[in-house]
């Protein structure tokens, strides 16, 4: 019998089983009626990891930009030369994988066959196979989407806030690396991210649908192979609370200037569960100052200012954390003038408490829909387990917001030496 | 999981799927006209328009509010063409009312939002509202020139619209400046009016409820309109090109946008639909594609390269991004694959693979309210009803040489290509 945890959230009508393998492998199998099932693998590993040892370690290793995304693209062959797509193809799964700033993750998405697809998953993934021919060619396919990121405005405009907001951390950096960076990886430092950051004990596999404990640790005994597992030691670059530099600008081809407005936030707290809680404040925090009901938007949408929704999302973890605001505007100093004064108000008059309180309920809301997809779960898991949180923590952390709290946050969260300004422009203007 | 269906009026049904499977459920009010060049723009804009304010709740942030304490139930546009036809109105998404923490009447609550947004809708001297008329004018016009900002889907929506100028399909939902500067509140208060009174509705319900509860408030909330005899929606076809075309637009960009348009012969309407679905993915769709295996991962000529078929109208796209010096070798490799389909070329493992992938991709519609909404939308205007398991069924009867005998009807119509400007070279 396997070793499995259930664990259940009343409220969400909702439950699951947690294992820990012997090889270190974090599992979670969560059984949902739904027509499709839905596995994803992924390491603890991404474009931000790019100086490392492993404890015991003299030197620390520095590798080229793009990396961990091309490992993700390398790890689809194989030694025997099938194409893992084309074994996907055979049990009727459709796979694909994606790199992040701090994760890497394979999955696949089925209405049969689920085990058989798993068994793909778990082998390809532990077998990796890299060779200088097999290497060239995929520099090749890279670059054409390396370019085709750089015909984006929305991932230059990121990037420009990024460099904006930061001055060493590797977010700088495309994921996919530069043209440049990706021509300098070799078979041999593949080898050694690989080796550093695949084994199971940085790993998590999470699985939904139509999915059962017993079945999904047999595989898992059977691919994942008990190794020394040793702690993964990262350097990443301390920053100051500053930003770098206040403002980036680029011209593009695009129809009405893009802006995104950063806030970089150096103040992360090593505990999870207040990280969890600092970050649904601040979800909080957006949706009630830049959503639809908030006075900045009404203002600058009524007054033509911006055409369509302020978006604002927060990112928290341990590498980095910033919060940002994007639209598009005519004219984006105004409107990043708008938004210093407006925080500022909020900072000396505080927000509604009716507000706060309906917000919280749209936060809850929000948490309710994500329970719908079997895909959705299963890599809300993986994300949530990435800062070390359980996927029903939310739930139970929203009524533990209060006002005073969610204030707080705000005061120091939202300081202007923390702001920076990113812009798109068409070049005729 | 069929939709049952209702008559609530004629030209106005209802359609519900009752499940338990979702914590969520969505209500769509869906208007459905033919796509015109007079009528795109005004269609577009009176959705934006609707959202603005009612009479009741004059302002976004006084729908906002509302809809927020009703457990973040949203209310959004939504606005696509199928064919000729162009689909818009109001789209809802709300949760459970079971999961509500006060016993708040979710779905009474945003079904009473909607009917307002529709019905009473707040006006300044019998129309509607200027200011909002203008500031959605304005950001329409805003979206009309952002099309460029997405290499991807400009170079696409631009190959539709060349092979297909002299055809509605070629129309942009969005309309054009010129179309969208003509609009006034009254002409669009006017367009409300009529669109009210004479084109077919469509309702569609996906959720918990019985479907005699929705019925009983979808009746109540449209009890104010009459029956309507509507205008058919019907799309040409043009089985075959004509002269090969070829148009060239220049950008700054980095990557040249190669878009190959073909006219496929065969439209959902027609009996043996399933077989031109078999094609298009063992041709183009996926992983296992001959352009995926073949000009990505065997000649590593670009990132991306896939055909994307549009049903009703009987054209397909194939859309990649490639170094202008691998232009010609990645234009010849496409149109070589489609000569191996066309030559019964194809291994077992492309042919399995599009029918598992095809068979899963079918299954898959079953867990998204979204695509159950959009599939019997596409069916019904296509004269079908089959369901997504019926089709699924149907691709695993298609078989190699069906493939090959209906990819002989594809024909060359257009290439479109988005290159870097020369001054930037």
């Amino acid at each position: 019998m396997t070793d499995a945890k259930k664990i259940e959230s009343a409220l969400l009508d909702e439950s699951y089983y947690m294992c820990k393998h012997k090889s270190g492998l974090e599992v979670y199998v969560y059984p949902k009626a739904m027509t499709s099932s839905y596995a994803i693998f992924a390491t603890k590993y991404g474009s931000v990891d790019s100086r490392f040892k492993l404890e015991g370690e003299q030197d620390f290793t520095e590798v080229p930009d793009g990396i961990a995304h091309f490992l993700e693209h390398k790890l689809f062959e194989t030694e025997e030369g099938e194409d893992t797509f084309q074994r996907y193809a055979r049990t009727g799964a459709s796979a694909n994988a994606y790199t992040s700033f701090n994760l890497t993750a394979y999955l696949f998405s089925c209405t049969d066959n689920f085990y058989d697809s798993l068994e793909i998953l778990l082998d390809f993934v532990t077998k990796p196979y890299f060779s200088d021919e097999n290497v060239k060619k995929e520099q090749g396919i890279i670059a054409q989407e390396i370019k085709m990121y750089d015909d984006n405005p929305g991932t230059n405009l990121f990037y420009g806030l990024m460099n904006s907001l930061y001055e060493k951390n590797k977010i700088r950096t495309n994921i996919a690396g530069t043209v440049e960076s990706i021509s300098k990886i070799t078979p041999e430092i593949l080898y050694k991210c690989y080796n550093t950051f695949y084994n199971p004990s940085n790993m998590i596999l999470s699985v939904c649908g139509n999915v059962d404990v017993e079945r999904t640790m047999e595989l898992v005994d059977k691919y994942i192979k008990v190794s020394e597992s040793k702690r993964i030691i990262r350097d990443y670059p301390v920053e100051g609370p500053g930003v770098f530099c206040p403002r980036f600008e680029k011209t593009f081809s695009v129809a009405k200037p893009l802006f995104e407005i950063g806030i970089k936030d150096v103040s992360i707290s090593p505990d999870p569960r207040e990280r969890a809680k600092k970050s649904l404040a601040v979800d909080i925090l957006n949706d009630m100052l830049f959503g639809k009901s908030g006075k900045l938007f009404n203002d600058l949408y009524g007054e033509g200012l911006i055409s369509r929704g302020l978006g604002a999302s927060y990112e928290h973890n341990l590498s980095f954390s910033f919060n940002a605001i994007s639209s598009e505007s005519s004219d984006p100093e105004a409107v990043f003038g708008r938004f210093c004064e407006y925080c500022e108000d909020i900072k000396k008059n505080g927000f509604s408490k009716e507000d706060f309180e309906r917000i919280k309920r749209v936060i809850y809301a929000d948490i309710v829909k994500s329970f719908d997809s079997t895909e959705d779960i299963a890599t809300n898991i993986v994300w949530q387990r990435l800062n070390d949180c359980d996927i029903f923590d939310s739930v139970d952390i929203i009524p533990t917001i209060d006002y005073e709290y969610t204030k707080n946050v705000f005061d120091n969260l939202f300081v202007p030496s923390s702001y920076a300004l990113s812009i798109i422009r068409n070049p005729e203007e | 999981m069929k939709p049952i269906k209702f008559k609530i009026a004629d030209g106005i049904t209802l359609n519900v799927i009752s499940t338990r499977k979702f914590k969520t459920a969505q209500l769509a009010i869906n208007f459905l006209v033919p796509l015109r060049k007079e009528t795109a723009a005004k269609n577009t804009l009176l959705s934006a328009v609707l959202l603005r304010g009612t009479a009741k709740n004059p302002t976004i942030a006084d729908i906002s509010r509302k809809l927020q304490s009703l457990y973040a139930a949203s209310v959004a546009q939504t606005n696509y063409k199928r064919g000729e036809v162009q689909v818009f109105g109001l789209y809802s998404n709300f949760i459970d009312s079971k999961y509500s923490l006060d016993g708040c009447d979710i779905l009474g609550g945003t079904l009473d939002m909607m009917a307002e947004m529709l019905f009473d809708p707040y006006l300044v001297n019998g129309v509607f509202c200027e200011e909002y008329v203008e500031g959605e004018k304005s950001n329409l016009i805003d979206k009309i020139h952002s099309r460029i900002n997405n290499k991807n889907s400009y170079a696409l929506s631009r190959c539709h619209e060349e092979m297909c100028r002299d055809e509605a399909f070629g129309l942009d939902i969005l309309g054009s400046v010129e179309t969208v500067s003509e609009i006034t509140a009254e002409s669009l208060y006017e367009h409300h009016k009529q669109t009210l009174e004479t084109a077919r509705i469509d309702v569609f319900y996906v959720g918990a409820e019985a479907p005699e509860t929705i019925l009983a408030k979808v009746k109540n909330m449209f009890s104010g309109l009459s029956g309507r005899a509507t205008e058919s929606l019907v799309t040409e076809v043009k089985r075959s090109a004509g002269p090969i075309r070829e148009v060239v637009d220049y950008d700054t960009v980095e990557q040249t946008k190669l878009s190959i348009g073909f006219r496929t012969g065969t439209v959902l309407s027609d009996g043996d639909y399933y077989k031109f679905s078999v094609f298009s993915e063992v041709y183009g769709s996926g992983t296992t594609s001959k352009l995926f295996m073949n000009v990505r991962e065997k000649l590593s000529l670009c990132y991306y390269c896939q055909a994307i078929p549009e049903a009703h109208k009987g054209i397909m796209v194939v859309a990649s991004g490639i170094e202008a010096e691998k232009y010609d070798a990645a234009r010849e490799e496409i149109l070589h694959q489609l000569d191996e389909v066309k030559n019964g070329n194809i291994t077992d493992d492309e042919f399995n693979g599009a029918i598992e992938s095809l068979y899963g991709d079918y299954m898959r519609i079953y867990d998204s309210p979204d695509m159950l909404e959009a599939w019997y939308i596409g069916r019904s205007l296509a004269g079908r009803d089959e369901s997504p398991e019926d089709a699924a069924k149907m691709v695993k009867t298609v078989t190699r040489e069906d493939v090959s005998e209906i990819a002989k009807k594809l024909t060359l119509d257009t290439i479109y290509t988005l290159r870097p400007s020369e001054e930037d070279k």
